[in-house]
C-alpha cells in the first residue's frame, strides 16, 4: 500500500494527526482485488496509528462473515484475516443483519429464531442494523467505502 | 454531517437500488440530511409503476416514502435523463436537474459521498 495514500507520518494513536475512520465493505469475497483492498487499507490505517471506529459489511460483503467458506489450501481466507485483524486491534466488525439473513449468514440467535439448521457467523463478526453504519459515519473523520 | 448518495443502478438488475435506498432512509432517520443523485440507469428508479418485476419490493414504494423522511434533495443528471429518452414530467418525484459539468459543485456541498 506504500505510496497509495497520503498519510501523516505517525505511529502514535493519540497524535493529533491521527484520524478516525469508518470503513464500509460492499464487495464480496469473490471480488478478489477489491475486497483485499478493503482489508489492506484497514491494516495500513491501523499500522499508521489511525483509529477505525467500525468496519461495516454490507451487500455482497456480508458473505465474508461466513465461517462455512473453505478456500483452496494455497489461497487466503479473507474472513480469517479480518478476524485476526479485529482481534489484534479490538476492531468492531459489524455485518448488516438484513443482508446477512438474506444471504444465509446467521448467528446462533437468528438460527434459533428462524429454525435453521446451523449458525455460521464467523467469530469476531456481529450482526447489527444499518443504524450502526449511520452512527459511525456521523462520528468518523473519514468514511471510506469499498466496491459493490 | 451530510451525505450524498449517488444511485447509478437500474431498479431491479440487482439488489443495489433497494440497498442504497435503505441506507438513505436510515441516514435520514439519524438526521444526517442525505441527498440523492440519480445518475445513469439509476434514473429508472424514478419511473412510476415502471415494472412489476421480481418477488422483491417495488422500488417506487420506497421512493415515494422519501418525502415522509424529509428527504427533498433529489437530483437527476440531465445527460442521463436525455440518454434514456425521458422527460422530467415522467418521473415520480419532483427533482432538480443538474448538468454533468456541475456535478463536482454538488459533490463539494456534502461531507460524505456514497456511490452505488
Amino acid at each position: 500500500m506504500a505510496g497509495f495514500l497520503y498519510m501523516p507520518n505517525t505511529t502514535h494513536p493519540n497524535d493529533v494527526t491521527s484520524l478516525s475512520y469508518c470503513i464500509v465493505v460492499r464487495c464480496g469475497p469473490n471480488q478478489q482485488s477489491q475486497s483485499l483492498s478493503a482489508l489492506q487499507f484497514t491494516q495500513e490505517l491501523l499500522a499508521q496509528g489511525h483509529r477505525v471506529i467500525r468496519v461495516f459489511f454490507y451487500q455482497q460483503a456480508v458473505l465474508i462473515a461466513s465461517n462455512f467458506t473453505v478456500m483452496p489450501q494455497d489461497e487466503a481466507n479473507l474472513s480469517l484475516q479480518w478476524q485476526a485483524l479485529a482481534q489484534e486491534h479490538q476492531l468492531e466488525l459489524g455485518v448488516c443483519i438484513a443482508g446477512a439473513l438474506q444471504n444465509g449468514i446467521v448467528n446462533p440467535q437468528e438460527c434459533e429464531r428462524y429454525q435453521l439448521s446451523a449458525a455460521n457467523l464467523a467469530q469476531g463478526f456481529q450482526l447489527v442494523g444499518l443504524g450502526q453504519l449511520a452512527a459511525a459515519s456521523a462520528d468518523c473523520d473519514r468514511l471510506i467505502s469499498f466496491g459493490a | 454531517m451530510s451525505c450524498l448518495i449517488s444511485l447509478s443502478q437500474s431498479p431491479y438488475g440487482s439488489r443495489s437500488a433497494k440497498e442504497s435506498l435503505d441506507i438513505t432512509l436510515v441516514l435520514a432517520a439519524f438526521e444526517q440530511n442525505p441527498g440523492l443523485l440519480f445518475i445513469d440507469d439509476g434514473v429508472l428508479q424514478l419511473l412510476p409503476k415502471s415494472q412489476q418485476p421480481s418477488p422483491h419490493k417495488h422500488i417506487g414504494k420506497i421512493i415515494s416514502a422519501l418525502e415522509m423522511y424529509d428527504i427533498d434533495e433529489l437530483w437527476v443528471e440531465t445527460e442521463s435523463l436525455q440518454e434514456l429518452g425521458l422527460q422530467l414530467e415522467q418521473l415520480s418525484q419532483p427533482v432538480k436537474l443538474i448538468g454533468r459539468q456541475q456535478l463536482s459543485e454538488l459533490w463539494s456541498k456534502y461531507d460524505q459521498h456514497l456511490v452505488f
